[in-house]
């Protein structure tokens, strides 16, 4: 296995060699094959292959000027064990390391806040349902429906259009046994897979772990948000994380540029919370300057509906073709605590929603990504089945969960739960254990071993199509 | 030049041990650990001040500030963009318009009795409000900056911004700056007094109880939110209360509310029954209720565990906890004995306590104010955008949960960001300020094409019809009877007529004069200085040498005093590199 050294420097290109036979896992079909970044951005524009490409590792050509233009500081700190502080062009050498499910990508959208799964997908044919709420109820002409029995919520014509299109699992009745009625603790279980118990990493952390051991592999993980969620934390990744590209950007004079690169963590750390942060700084230089070129090629920066929730700057990821496997995006500006007056802010939270999934699928369509990538999508509660005196409903348990893509198997899973044989007073007994709905995931598209990820079997769902498993 | 103390972090043998430190070991390093972690840091005058008073009276000069005199405190000043038309603002511009269709006004605008869009009067009138609230809201926190960089009593303004984080509330739903300035002080006055009075006083202010929904928390139907964070969140953590309990304590709660600025129970609204709580019963009130958990010994471990974690580093035993909690259960919630302990302590001048805590934003930057020699917050970069680049909204966080802190605020972005703030202070963008006060944002296009002569629909039409989101669509739909997109511009037009201007001054300060001062003669004395006064963590051999030779190389020569008229600009970049590593970012 030779790596191309026409325009390498030598002392890189044995750093490079070390890094790839230090690799545990021996490639066996590249994802992406990497084309020079001298044709234009550093991640290059070469359009993908699907999945069953040759093994392009000896094909780095990424050029000299590269090297310089992103400095020689990441060889500096030396390769320390699994944090992936690496240039940009050992990210492609160990890129083309990937060995599981090569393209496939799981992007989880989180409704943060409670939404009121009864008046997403509506039970307009239960009449207990109007009992309980004869305000607030949404009525059958302000449905879209599925079948006698259940329907969309008029706002959500985007996500119905794709559900009519196979490409839905609606879950009902998802929640865990002994309920937390509080945002920050049920968010906090739903994070780590560990309700009303704990663990120290995320189950999307423990999911990397899980698809690539030693932590070589860099930006396995993009979490959208001005702070690092419970859900994305990992033993050895560093997740990326940052909400603007935009900003995310080192402002730096040009007289300063080689020194602040050499700068950054030289220091051995003086305890825990100094480790973190050079750990930290480690990842951001370099993660910086790739995720703005990937923000300066994206395509789709004007889709107005993509833009309110932040799905555009996973779209704009992909396109690059970032080596993430993982993406967290947790909804901002939430109206879904929809304690008082639900109506309104129930509706439009709704549209902008459906409209983003919607968007963000086009896109994956537009790009070619659409068979790679699957969205799974929830809320750390649903909300009480009563409609409370301000014309809104208060924290409840079980809620409807939605995984979306072209490699699902669209339909209804799990048992909806009962309206009448209700539990804690007035909530929903769940049906479905959120942590199948994470198994299924984890197992059946990403293809990782859930019972390490979560500590216990869980029977999966069956929820994606023949062909597409592991 | 006098050799400066160094990094002195005490014997790991002093961790969790809150026996006071000995005297002996007080040193100029202490001194500065003290004060920065019980403030913001401070000048090496301040430092030295403290190292000169010796570990007792360093300590109880911080805690019991009151008579110290505090001359640079100015009342905030408003821009007069409330009147009490605007007492009871409605919930929603629906309801807003809904109200002057119904009743012919609404926030003291009445409806037109004719022409087009008649209620648009009343929509203009609710969006100037909102942007009112929010822009003088971003005033009172550059006020509140300026009172945490200039106060005498930096103990009392650190344990203000920890309350606002723990009580918290945020002003996007409270939609009132005055009530902010009421939080704020509120908590500059509970700031070290008795928590049990202050969490009392929180329950019963104007602001928390809109931000937690306290007037839907009626008899008959009492609504939890309230009851569930005061245990929740203030006062003993989850797991100490069960579900029933939170429903009980909702009851107690029930009729309170308030008046415009003022506290009052509706005692209609109450719910006068009996209330099991906590193993408690009796026809309990909100007062009884708080009472009863103050009873609870998890509520001293759960505060005592929280002022621990802000000031003083991230871990934190279980063990160590509960004597912390049963020092400030013993002194009955009043919190200097528990300052003076934990300041006092061997554990807080530990290894451990060396290099545990990473600065929260606002923190931050009046910390770096102070290692430059700032005395006034500067409005170039704008103070606000700054801290929000960093993470953090002052009195705007996220949730009732406040902000995490700790290790939560470093990520990749979050850290590039620090470096950024830095490099504006330092080297301010001054001709390419733009001021966000005086900018509609996306609105801005609207206020271009009424000038330009567009008529209301023209101007709110969107340029690609097939590019618009659904939001544009509905907005293009709206009712006739009033238009809000030319609501939010306008709003925002009528609000900046009135609103007083952030003075955009840069930050004031001179590194040349602070180099030349130290006495420094050349660029390995000048780095050694400035490391010394900005770093906790002590630099790395590496960085000192890469630093030495930046400087020297920016400056053509290694001899400071040569290169003193145009020494300016590259310490401030030097300053940005140091501002910009890792060690910068925690002590």
């Amino acid at each position: 296995m030779t790596m191309h050294a026409s325009r390498t420097n030598s002392s890189i290109q044995s750093i490079v060699s070390d890094v790839y036979l230090r690799s545990p896992t021996r490639p066996t079909r590249a994802d992406r094959p990497l084309s020079p970044a001298r044709r234009g951005g550093m991640l290059g524009a070469e359009r993908r292959s699907p999945v069953t490409t040759k093994n392009r590792l000896g094909d780095s050509g990424v050029s000299r000027r590269d090297m310089i233009r992103l400095g020689a500081g990441g060889v500096g700190f030396g390769l320390c064990g699994g944090i992936g502080p690496v240039p940009y062009l050992l990210s492609q050498a160990s890129r083309a390391a990937a060995a599981t499910q090569s393209g496939r990508i799981l992007v989880v959208f989180e409704w943060f806040g409670g939404n009121d799964g009864l008046n997403t997908i509506v039970p307009y044919g239960d009449a207990t349902y109007y009992k309980h709420r004869p305000t607030i109820g949404i009525r059958e002409r302000d449905l879209l429906p599925i079948d006698a029995h259940i329907g969309w919520h008029k706002s959500m014509s985007g996500m119905k259009h794709l559900y009519d299109e196979g490409k839905v699992a609606i879950v009902q009745g998802v929640g865990y046994d002994q309920p937390s009625f509080s945002h920050f603790s049920s968010a906090s279980f739903w994070h780590t897979a560990a309700p009303n118990s704990g663990n120290e990493y995320g189950w999307i952390g423990r999911t990397a772990s899980a698809l690539d051991p030693a932590g070589a592999r860099p930006n396995m993980i993009v979490n959208i948000s001005d702070s690092q969620t419970l859900a994305v934390k990992a033993e050895k990744h560093v997740p990326l994380v940052f909400i603007d590209p935009m900003k995310f950007q080192r402002g730096v004079f040009a007289q300063e540029k080689a020194a602040l690169d050499t700068l950054a963590a030289q220091h051995a750390p003086v305890g825990d919370a100094h480790r973190y942060v050079l750990e930290v700084t480690r990842s951001a230089a370099q993660a910086s300057e790739v995720v703005r070129a990937a923000w300066g090629h994206y395509k789709g920066k004007d889709n107005p509906d993509l833009r309110l929730l932040d799905l555009d700057k996973v779209a704009a990821l992909i396109e690059a073709d970032f080596p993430t496997k993982l993406y967290y995006v947790p909804l901002r500006n939430s109206l879904f605590d929809t304690h008082v007056n639900q109506a309104a802010p129930h509706d439009r939270q709704l549209q902008y929603c459906s409209d983003a999934i919607a968007g963000f699928f086009q896109e994956m369509k537009r790009i070619g990504r659409a068979d790679d990538v699957v969205m799974y999508v929830y809320s750390e509660f649903g909300r009480r089945v009563p409609e409370n005196t301000s014309l809104g409903t208060d924290h409840g348990t079980a809620q409807v969960n939605f995984v979306i893509g072209n490699a699902v198997k669209g339909g209804l899973y799990g048992k909806p739960p009962s309206l009448t044989n209700l539990v804690l007073g007035d909530n929903l007994e769940n049906t479905t254990d959120f942590r199948q709905v994470y198994a299924t995931l984890i197992d059946e598209w990403m293809g990782a071993d859930a019972v390490k990820v979560l500590g216990q079997r869980f029977a999966t769902l069956g929820m994606f199509q023949a062909g597409s498993h592991a | 030049m006098a050799t400066r103390t160094g990094w002195s972090p005490g014997p790991a043998a002093w961790h969790d041990d809150l026996a006071p430190m000995p005297a002996a070991e007080w040193n100029y390093d202490r001194a500065a650990h003290l004060l920065t972690h019980a403030g913001f840091g401070g000048t090496p005058e301040e430092i030295q001040k403290l190292a000169d008073a010796g570990l007792e009276r360093a300590v109880q000069s911080l805690v019991y500030y009151e008579s110290i005199p505090n001359p640079k405190m100015q009342p905030f000043v408003e821009s007069g963009l409330w009147d009490p038309t605007l007492n009871g603002f409605p919930e929603s511009r629906p309801e807003a318009t809904d109200r002057a269709e119904k009743h012919g006004a609404s926030m003291g605008i009445e409806s037109k009795p004719s022409g087009n869009r008649p209620v648009q009067p009343v929509s203009d009138r609710f969006f100037y409000w909102l942007r009112a609230t929010m822009l003088e809201t971003r005033r009172l926190g550059y006020w509140w900056a300026n009172r945490m960089l200039q106060t005498t009593h930096p103990v009392e303004q650190k344990m203000a911004l920890l309350w606002h984080g723990h009580f918290a509330t945020h002003e996007n739903k409270v939609r009132d700056y005055r009530k902010m300035a009421q939080q704020i002080d509120l908590f500059e006055r509970g700031a070290t007094g008795n928590l049990r009075e202050l969490t009392i006083k929180v329950a019963q202010n104007p602001a928390m109880l809109y931000f937690l929904d306290a007037q839907y928390n009626v008899k008959g139907a009492p609504n939890e939110n309230f009851g569930r964070e005061v245990m929740e969140l203030f006062t003993m953590g989850v797991g100490n209360y069960s579900e029933k309990d939170v429903r009980e304590g909702a009851r107690a709660f029930t009729g309170w509310y308030f008046d415009d600025l003022a506290f009052k129970v509706d005692q209609d609204k109450h719910d006068g029954g009996v209330k099991a709580f906590l193993g408690r019963t009796g026809t309990f009130d909100g007062l009884d209720v708080l009472n009863i958990i103050f009873e609870q010994p998890v509520t001293a471990e759960y505060l005592a565990g929280k002022i621990y974690r802000f000031l003083v580093r991230d871990e934190l035993s279980a063990e160590l906890r509960k004597k912390l909690g049963a020092v400030l259960r013993d002194h009955h919630y009043d919190v200097k004995p528990l300052l003076t302990v934990i300041f006092s302590s061997r554990d807080f001048y530990s290894q451990a306590s060396y290099g545990g805590h990473i600065k929260g934003p606002v923190e931050h930057m009046v910390a770096m104010m102070k290692h430059l020699g700032v005395d006034t917050m500067p409005g170039v970069p704008d103070f606000n955008q700054s801290t929000i680049a960093m993470g953090q909204h002052l009195l705007n966080p996220p949730s009732v949960a406040g902000w995490a802190g700790g290790k939560a605020w470093i990520t990749p972005g979050l850290l590039i960001a620090r470096g950024n703030v830095a490099r504006e202070v330092l080297i301010p963008d001054m001709t390419g300020f733009r001021d966000w006060n005086f900018s509609a944002g996306s609105d801005d296009i609207l206020g271009r094409r009424l000038r330009d002569g567009f008529d209301i629909g023209a101007a709110t039409a969107v340029n690609d019809p097939s590019n618009m989101s659904a939001f544009d669509r509905v907005a293009l739909e709206r009712d006739e009877k009033f238009n809000t997109r030319i609501s939010g511009y306008v709003g925002w037009e009528q609000a900046a007529r009135k609103l007083i201007p952030t003075p955009r001054h840069a930050a004031r300060f001179d590194l040349t004069e602070l180099v030349v001062q130290s006495g420094a003669k050349t660029t390995s004395e000048a780095i050694d200085y400035l490391t010394w006064r900005t770093l906790r963590v002590p630099p790395a051999q590496a960085m000192r040498d890469t630093l030495v030779a930046f400087l020297t190389k920016e400056l053509g020569t290694d001899n400071v005093l040569r290169a003193r008229t145009y020494m300016e600009d590259p310490l401030r970049i030097t300053m940005h590199l140091v501002m910009s590593t890792p060690e910068y970012q925690i002590v």
